[in-house]
């Protein structure tokens, strides 16, 4: 397998210099043969279409988790400030009819107001940029369901404050929310303006205030009909992903508890900085330990192409497991956790450079599932065993329940306000 | 007025085929005057209903009432584009509501009406104003929301001119303890005296001494009272408090220097106090200097770069908020007629600065509250800027309103 995989590197690498060479009618050549390569990086050619849009309303989950990966997402949660249950209810509500809006590629209202003294409702710089694909989604944390607005009975059975987990590194200002939005679009300035007027509202509306943030670029998970893209580890990421309706139906949404819960689903969010200068001068065959997979096909240890089951048995001649005890895929695999999935919908983030002078990167790792419980178990084992573990830190976290989405006439979340 | 505008030209192009319309609209018509908005305890009752049909329609169950007060409900069902709805007489507000979006509960408001034209506004509507008519005694116009605001703006003035007159009286007393040297006292004198300018900091900008161009700072009062060293002219040099700062709290002397310091600020105090006392204000300029004060806070206090030696930005952060908890004051009798809700959301965000401030008084410090030193500017500053922005962003909604009050 790394022989085939290879000799393509190879093939390739020889066309790119002979396009360089021998130029124009060279490049012609390299030309024709780029789609494929491009494709073979996760980058699918022409895939950018600024009309993309999805609808926000409907009688399942929200847009944004199904939803195939788009190319950025700007991350955003938020504090209460309020302690009037209408003021929530206005939030909810506003937020829903400004995300419908900026969903159809939409200003949320007047750019330049005709009265010389109004301020614009709309902050303007994704004007004429299309929708992009955009999808907010928007996420609930414990503190809503709480006597103050009325909900402490309402609270989803299973929401509550993530376990301290091994391995936390947890920063309190990049921790916790009572509400997040998620902004995915393949432009990042219209995934940029959504959450910037989006936390105007929350301002002007007097009901919360931000809190942290992530802005993340280029997907680090597939979806379904996506190339595998890869994360800043040079891995491809999302191999074995949920990709089927049933997975989602089974692993995703709920279909139980009260109607507006149902279609609801939880999602854990973890800021996890890499450490990637020490990565890069890791040698490959380490770095393809600490998977369990080839770097370059994604392949499993114990196979030849990226979508073959790993064999966690296989042995080697020495006794010892192919796919090694602490690699990431085989504490992560749900054959080797009770038949646990979860949906991963990670991006890759940068901060640009540490006071270290370290490049301050990493992913953004956003999950979904049925039941916060599965998240820890994983990270209960990654946490603790995880080869990972040398290279990257959880810094921030934040689990949030996310309500399906909204009927056309009714916002998120209406429903557990109905007395 | 606009309607006429409207149905002419359709009238002539249309020719003949018009006539038939216009008497159809005149039947139209004749069965909505049969019909004005039922009156319920005394009001008429209006529905206002916003739908996402047709690119957003704004539509009301009855385009005519009788005078009195009218009470109009209005119901978001689908209509994601519009969140706001006025009841406008020409340029004027009369009443409004904001903060609408599908799925609320419906909200009302209620005006007492002439006899007249009106207009409902909905921003963000396909057709954003629908005509309204009121039968009956023409009222004569009241203005009677701008007559509360514009006595607002006179209560506001007298307020700045006290301020004025007291930042004359503490630059007096700094200027004479500097001349007689005495530190300790010259440091308190200046922490004194500056809440005095900072609470009405934005009224007294652009101001330009007779003889020079707008653009030369030597002329620029504000300039030479209160430019920092992040923000110096080499050309016309430093003055006004915060060399005066520099002198008292990093170098810790007075020299001959800072008394030449004090008397230029002495006299271009006075020089204010003299121009101040004939300013008029309209009411969005109070909303406005309000916005502008707290936008102060956010750019020179928070950072810690207006009082970069005396560490009192604290003092200057409660200065310029009480400055524009002032204008804001003088506009909310108004205020509340125009918009409760908004004035009570702005109410609120105040009243959350002021609680998180508390925190930070210290009546032994020089300014009342605790240095901002650079530990206090790490921990807290995230803090203290988001209870700013959260107060901004409402804040902001005001100079509109008020500009336009009937
Ligand atoms: C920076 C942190 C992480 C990186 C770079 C990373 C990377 C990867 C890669 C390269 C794969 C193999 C390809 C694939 O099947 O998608 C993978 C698989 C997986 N990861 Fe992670 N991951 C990270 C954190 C996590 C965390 C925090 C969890 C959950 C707690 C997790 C759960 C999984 C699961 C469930 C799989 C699939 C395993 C399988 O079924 O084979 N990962 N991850």
């Amino acid at each position: 397998m790394t022989d085939e995989t290879n000799k393509t590197t190879g093939a390739r690498a020889r066309l790119s210099r002979r396009g360089l060479l021998i130029g124009a009618a060279g490049s012609a050549a390299a030309a024709a043969a780029l789609p494929g390569a491009a494709r073979a990086a996760g980058m699918a050619p022409g895939e950018l279409n600024p009309d993309l849009s999805y609808p926000f309303y409907g009688a399942a989950g929200q847009a944004g988790v199904m939803t195939p990966p788009q190319r950025y997402v700007f991350f955003m949660t938020f504090d209460l400030t309020t302690d009037r249950r209408r003021d929530l209810q206005v939030l909810l509500a506003r937020w829903s009819g400004a995300i419908a809006q900026l969903m159809k590629g939409e200003t949320i209202g007047q750019v330049e107001p005709s009265r010389p003294d109004a301020v614009g409702f709309d902050t303007g710089e994704a004007l004429s940029l299309g929708a992009c694909g955009l999808t907010v989604t928007v996420g609930l944390g414990p503190r809503v369901f709480t006597g103050t607005y009325e909900l402490a009975e309402r609270k989803p059975a299973l929401l509550r404050a993530l376990q301290r987990l091994p391995s936390d590194a947890l920063r309190p200002e990049l921790t916790g929310g009572d509400l997040s939005l998620q902004a995915c679009a393949d432009d990042p300035q219209v995934a940029y303006h959504a959450v910037r007027d989006l936390a105007r509202i929350a301002k002007e509306t007097g009901a919360a205030v931000t809190r942290w943030t992530v802005m993340g670029f280029g997907r680090a998970s597939a979806g379904k009909g996506q190339a595998t893209p890869r994360n800043l580890l040079g891995f491809k990421d999302g191999t074995r992903n949920i990709r089927e309706a049933g997975e989602f139906d089974r692993h995703v949404w709920l279909n139980e508890g009260p109607a507006w819960q149902r279609g609801g689903t939880f999602q854990v969010v973890r800021k996890i900085q890499m450490h990637i200068e020490n990565w890069d001068t890791d040698r490959v065959s380490d770095q393809n330990a600490v998977f369990g997979r080839h770097k370059l096909s994604g392949a499993p240890l114990t196979g030849k192409a990226e979508f073959d089951t790993p064999d966690f048995a296989m042995k080697k001649p020495d006794g010892a497991p192919v796919i090694p005890d602490n690699a990431h895929i085989r504490l992560a695999a749900h054959e080797n956790n009770g038949g646990i999935k979860i949906l991963r919908r990670s991006f890759n983030y940068t901060d640009g450079i540490n006071q270290y002078g370290l490049l301050d990167a990493g992913l953004l790792f956003i999950s979904y599932q049925t039941d916060p419980a599965h998240f820890e178990a994983l990270q209960q084992k990654l946490g603790a065993a995880d080869a990972l573990n040398e290279y990257i830190a959880h810094i921030g976290s934040g689990l949030f329940f996310v309500p399906p989405a909204p009927r056309e006439g009714s916002y998120i979340a209406e429903g557990m306000f109905a007395t | 007025m606009p309607r006429p505008d409207v149905t002419r030209p359709i009238l002539a192009s249309v020719g003949f085929a018009a006539l038939l319309a216009f008497s159809q609209g005149g039947a139209a018509q004749a069965a909505e005057e049969g019909s004005p908005a039922p009156v319920v305890n005394g009001a008429a009752q209006v529905a206002i209903t916003l739908t996402g049909e047709a690119g957003g329609t704004c539509a009301l169950d009855h385009a005519e009432a009788k005078a009195g007060p009218v009470t109009f409900t209005v119901t978001n069902r689908t209509a994601t584009a519009i969140t706001e709805v006025e009841l406008m007489s020409g340029s004027r507000i009369l009443g409004e509501k904001e903060n609408l979006a599908p799925g609320l509960a419906p909200v009302s408001f209620t005006v007492t009406l002439g006899g007249g034209s009106y207009e409902v506004y909905c921003p963000g509507a396909k057709v954003e104003t629908v005509a309204f008519k009121v039968n009956g005694a023409v009222a004569t116009p009241t203005g009677a929301t701008a007559a509360i605001l514009a006595e607002g703006t006179k209560g506001y003035a007298r307020y700045v001119d006290g301020m004025v007159l007291a930042m004359v009286t503490a630059v007096d007393r700094l200027k004479a303890d500097i001349d007689v040297g005495d530190l300790a006292k010259a440091q308190a004198a200046y922490a004194r005296a500056r809440p005095f300018y900072e609470r009405i900091e934005s009224d007294v900008e652009g101001f330009v001494l007779p003889g020079f161009k707008p653009t030369d700072n030597a002329g620029n009062l504000d300039y030479l009272i209160d430019m920092r060293a992040s923000n110096l002219d080499p050309a016309v040099g430093w003055h006004g408090f915060h060399a005066i700062e520099r002198d008292l709290f990093r170098d810790g002397r007075i020299t001959a220097g800072t008394r030449k310091l004090a008397a230029g600020l002495q006299s271009n105090i006075a020089r204010l106090g003299k121009l101040v006392p004939g300013l008029t204000y309209r009411p969005e300029d109070l909303a406005n200097g309000a916005a502008a004060l707290l936008e102060e806070v956010q750019s020179g206090k928070i950072s810690g770069e207006e009082e970069a030696y005396s560490h009192i930005d604290l003092a200057d952060f409660a200065a310029n908020v009480e400055g524009a908890r002032q204008a804001f004051a003088f506009l909310e009798p108004g205020m509340k007629k125009i918009d409760p809700d908004l004035t009570a959301r702005v109410d609120a965000r105040f009243a959350a600065v002021d609680k998180l401030l508390e925190g930070y008084r210290d009546p032994t410090a020089i300014g009342g509250y605790i240095r901002y030193t650079a530990a206090v500017k790490a921990a807290d500053a995230v803090k203290l800027s988001k209870a700013i922005q959260a107060l901004q962003e409402p804040l902001s909604r005001i100079a509109e309103k008020v500009a336009t009050a009937g």
